[in-house]
């Protein structure tokens, strides 16, 4: 079949084809329906703008990102041009002479896709009619003081309307896909569904809003998911207008996708649909040309973190910044759905362990979770300046120290070492040193807090008791603010700091799906992450031993909270008790998950979602399979087969083994020889495709 | 008198505060009679404290314990439990004469004088003149009457549902024998008369006694302003034509009640707005007092601007299973 597949597709080495999966897309025409296009609220905005560019591959001309119009957003991020296609054109017109501004440009990200934008303020005057439309069509309306849900009913009904006016002008082809995403967008799939037009719509939520809000209240969900009265509750929290929006959207999608396994249960649940496919995110993943290349950022930038720990802990440098680990956590403050609450409770276990057992691992752990601050607290500031003064003084005696040496030298003399530092040096360096005495622990905290006395995380800390004391071998440093590369503290940014972290902690209870431990990933930094995180279904899905691979998944979901705090104390003191070398072979693994995380890879569960709506819109053109592939199983990377296995397996009786153990262990670790084989573990299931029969394939027989 | 009570129900927080505001209310006329206050399990602990600082008897009632005819009843007609609660006040034996007050309502002059009437005196309703509103009425105690209305009301039913058409059903000679137990209006003043009779509200109005907020938003569901004194909000809403009343209900919850709820460290935000989840209560409740004029005709119309004020009947008619069947019609 003649495809217009891009270049940059087949060129992949490693990545397979799909081969199900082919849609003429010269004949199709798709758009991509969100508030977040070009306008950056939360985190749909990075879904899109990174997807854009797989899909933009693969549809060239034929795809459109709908979202609404703000000048300072067109201004920074789009350019305009006239639309290719006619009768894009022709509908565009049709609404501009009709008094509604739509503006079409190319979004200047990866990829240049093609943006149609309405504005919301110019046709806000038909709000009253366009919520008697969507009254007389669903049997929902609009509370005034939501301007948020009458702004999605403003830009649903333009979506609508201009879906209308394309739809209209063709007969057999192009067929149109509208996929919209969460419920700001659902509007416009009920008004086109009730209108009839011949559109294959899709809906994808990316959290349900009632699963949010019930988290937030800190219910125990999971374990009461089918107990809700969910029309009561959402009423309760006065966002019944709002669920009934996204639940209808979901009910008249023909299409229905949610972005991983959990937030499927929880739609089964809250939205009463079971998704028809899983559509996880990915990330844009650039590689590196040298091969181990984010092994040399990872001890470039931990330098830079050890800076900071020298200056942070002055006059307490009682402990090996060598056997050092940094550990972090790292998002919204949402202290019990982000799971600090579970973390700060492992911190004090594994702080009893080490101890006890006399471990010569020091943790530091960061808490980078913004909250109101007045900026940062002088003893923080003091101790870097302690450090820079340390540091001028050595420079200082070394070049004294170094010219002496020099003249000795041109005379052809030893010097006499008790005489090449004088009185005066030594002066110096007494007083130097004595400057370091310090009277108080290393702060806990690097920013004065507004809110200190009732914040959940020094409280928690305060209760359990860890406050960077000599004796404490898990150090605690709670940075209340995003990082950012000019800080006088820490000037690094985010991606380098995680570069130059061990691990990051996400033990979250609620999370849709989980950048953060997705984005330590593709950089090569194992992370802890749980099964009720999108991210952490999908590894476990995806990977045997996902622990092998620096993937740690916390059990949050049929264990007792007790019982998940003691499993990720577990995977933390294993961490600890791994050998340098085995970190940098569980890093490497760990780098090698990122070809899953490609939305060149990922990108395909949404073909499939196009596909299906296709087949269920227009039976007669699109035949599909009928129980063909829903499934996310692709394929499974093995468990490794040579050593070190998950720590949790590698656990010496003796903490303190010694350095040979790690030598036997690595001879039987050969790094070129494991990573060809996961690499032909992603290709094995689509080179499969040519098998006999030209029988179409389902994914789910390729498993492992 | 002390074998002479007035008697209110309340079955849930939010009625509690009602019926606080009626007790303070009777209490700052100076009625010599005891104030009792049934009570249903779904008051809370606290609440029950409150209660007990200004009703002399708060008494829990629970039909599905009470092990005898009235839980007999209640088994074979379910739709019947509220009404069954409220007829538990015919089991007040203590007592030798009672009057009975719905929580929703409150009293603007000394009443004690009802105390002179005989069972069953009660006012009209303004919805249906030949029936008495039971929202006030007189009545005596009597364990022997108590089992006669459970009968009746296992045998022939309510024809509206509720205690008031089981009530008019039991003693349908009020209509036409006594006028003597015919009580004026202005013992049970429904708000919702005041629109509907606007003359005649302003004729008589200024007599008034007892004030009875009819409908689906309860005072407590409104937003006060107590630097202003007066109720915030849309006054465009036809029920808040006159505010007088509600502002007066506001001003004996601010002044009497809300202390006694800070004591107990019941936080209550008096500026807080209307609570969705108080207001579906009151609805689900509504027939405790009257037989909803507004629920069962409601036009399309009216609850697209229900939805509009933040109002939708989510347990009712705007329920998502209603939404899906509309949805329905038009997918295939």
């Amino acid at each position: 079949m003649p495809l217009a597949r891009s270049l940059s597709m087949t060129s992949l080495n490693g990545l397979p084809q799909w081969e199900d999966e082919d849609l003429p897309v010269e004949d199709l025409l798709l758009f991509e329906v969100s508030w977040e296009v070009t306008n950056k609220v939360g985190g749909i905005y990075t879904v899109i703008q990174t997807k854009a560019k797989t899909t933009a591959d693969e549809w060239g001309e034929n795809y459109f990102l709908v979202g609404p119009y703000f000048e300072q957003n067109v201004k920074t991020q789009v350019e305009a041009c006239e639309p290719p296609n006619p009768a894009v054109k022709k509908a565009m017109d049709t609404m501009k002479s009709q008094g509604c501004q739509v503006f079409f440009g190319r979004w200047l990200i990866e990829g240049s896709p093609y943006v149609l934008l309405f504005d919301i303020g110019s046709a806000a005057w038909n709000l009253d009619r366009w919520k008697g439309e969507f009254w007389d069509v669903s049997n929902i309306g609009i509370p005034f003081h939501d301007r948020e849900a009458n702004d999605a009913v403003i830009f649903g009904s333009l979506t609508a309307w201009f879906l209308k006016e394309l739809s209209c002008q063709f007969d057999d082809k192009p067929n149109i896909i509208a996929h919209f995403h969460e419920w700001q967008a659902g509007v416009g799939l009920i008004l086109s569904r009730s209108w009839k037009l011949r559109v294959a719509t899709i809906f994808t939520t990316h959290a349900t809003l009632l699963g949010r809000y019930l988290c937030a209240a800190s219910i125990d969900f999971y374990n009461n998911l089918d107990q809700f009265d969910i029309d009561k509750e959402a009423g309760e929290r006065q966002i019944y207008h709002r669920y009934c929006m996204e639940r209808a959207s979901v009910h008249c999608a023909h299409v229905f996708t949610t972005v991983s396994q959990i937030t499927a249960v929880e739609a089964e649940h809250m939205l009463k649909r079971n998704p028809d496919v899983v559509t996880p995110n990915g990330l844009n993943i650039k590689k590196f040309s040298a091969m181990h290349e984010f092994q040399n950022l990872h001890s470039m930038y931990k330098a830079r973190i050890q800076e900071f720990i020298r200056g942070h802990f002055y006059g307490h440098l009682d402990f090996s910044l060598e056997k050092t680990l940094f550990f972090f956590i790292a998002g919204r403050y949402e202290f019990s759905n982000k799971g600090a609450d579970m973390f700060l409770e492992a911190l004090s276990r594994l702080n009893f362990l080490l101890r006890v057992h006399k471990t010569d691992v020091t943790v530091v752990v960061f808490f980078i979770m913004p909250a109101k601050t007045n900026n940062f607290n002088v003893e923080t500031l003091k101790g870097q300046a302690v450090r820079k003064q340390l540091w001028d003084t050595a420079q200082s005696v070394k070049e004294k120290f170094g010219k002496k040496l020099y003249n000795a030298l041109l005379k052809g003399e030893i010097p006499d070492l008790n005489k090449i530092l004088d009185r005066d040096d030594i002066t110096i360096m007494k007083r130097a040193i004595f400057s370091t005495q310090r009277h108080c622990l290393p702060p806990v905290t690097t920013h004065n807090m507004i809110d200190d006395g009732n914040d959940p995380i020094l409280n928690t800390i305060r209760r359990i008791g860890l406050f960077n004391n000599r004796s404490d071998r898990v150090k605690v440093i709670v940075h209340p603010e995003f990082l950012s590369s000019t800080s006088p503290l820490l000037p690094l940014d985010y991606e380098e700091f995680v570069r130059g972290c061990h691990l990051g902690v996400f033990p979250s209870y609620y999370e849709p799906w989980g950048y953060t431990p997705a984005e330590c990933t593709v950089m090569g930094i194992p992370s802890v992450t749980t099964n009720l995180s999108g991210f952490g279904c999908f590894m476990q899905e995806h990977v045997a031993d996902p622990a092998a691979y620096g993937i740690y998944i916390v059990d949050r979901r049929f264990r007792s909270p007790d019982e998940s705090c003691n499993q990720l104390t577990q995977f933390l003191y294993g961490f600890c008790q791994q050998s340098r070398r085995q970190r940098i072979i569980q890093r490497n693994r760990t780098e090698r998950l990122s070809d899953l995380l490609d939305w060149r890879y990922l990108g395909r569960y949404y073909m499939h979602a196009r596909h299906l709506a296709l087949s269920r819109t227009f039976p007669d053109k699109f035949e599909m399979e009928p129980c063909a592939p829903p499934k996310t199983e692709g394929f499974r990377y093995p468990r490794p087969s040579s050593v070190p296995p998950s720590p949790s397996a590698s656990q010496h009786s003796s903490p303190h083994h010694s350095e040979g153990e790690d030598e036997d262990e690595d001879e039987r670790y050969d790094e070129d020889e494991e990573a060809e084989r996961d690499r032909q573990n992603i290709k094995s299931p689509f080179t499969l495709g040519a098998l006999p029969q030209g029988k179409k394939k389902q994914h789910g027989q390729y498993r492992n | 008198l002390p074998d002479q009570s007035f008697v209110t129900l309340a079955t849930n927080d939010s009625y509690v505060k009602g019926a606080l505001v009626l007790g303070s209310s009777l209490q700052q006329y100076r009625t010599t009679r005891k104030l009792t206050a049934l009570i249903t399990p779904q008051v809370s602990d606290l609440m029950r404290k409150v209660l007990e600082k200004v009703f002399d008897e708060v008494i829990l009632v629970n039909v599905l314990d009470s092990g005898d005819s009235a839980h007999l009843a209640l088994m074979k007609r379910p739709e019947l439990g509220v009404t069954l609660t409220k007829l538990h006040c015919w089991a007040l034996t203590q007592f030798s004469k009672c009057v009975f007050m719905d929580a929703d309502t409150m009293v603007l002059s000394n009443i004690d004088e009802l105390f002179e009437r005989e069972e069953l005196s009660a006012a009209p309703d303004p919805g249906w003149p030949d029936c008495f509103n039971s929202g006030v009425f007189v009545y005596r105690p009597s364990i022997e009457t108590y089992n006669q209305l459970l009968q009746f009301a296992t045998e022939k039913g309510s024809f509206d549902g509720a205690d008031q058409g089981l009530l008019n059903t039991f003693f349908s000679s009020w209509a036409t024998t006594d006028m003597s137990k015919h009580l004026p209006f202005i013992y049970n003043l429904s708000s919702t008369s005041v629109y509907s009779y606007l003359p005649a509200f302003k004729a008589f109005g200024a007599n008034t006694k007892v004030v009875h907020f009819l409908g689906s938003t309860k005072p407590w569901n409104y937003t006060y302003d107590s630097r202003t004194k007066s109720i915030k909000g849309n006054m465009d809403d036809p029920k808040i034509v006159h505010p007088e009343f509600l502002n007066m209900w506001w001003n004996t919850y601010t002044a009497d009640v809300l202390p006694l709820l800070e004591q107990h460290g019941i936080v209550e935000e008096v500026t807080t707005g209307v609570n969705m989840a108080e207001v579906t209560e009151a609805v689900s409740h509504i027939s405790i007092s009257a037989p909803s004029p507004v629920l069962p005709t409601i036009s399309s119309e009216e609850r697209k601007e229900r939805w509009e004020q933040g109002q939708a009947d989510y347990m009712g008619v705007d329920s998502f299973d209603n939404i899906k069947k509309k949805l329905d019609t038009y997918l295939q």
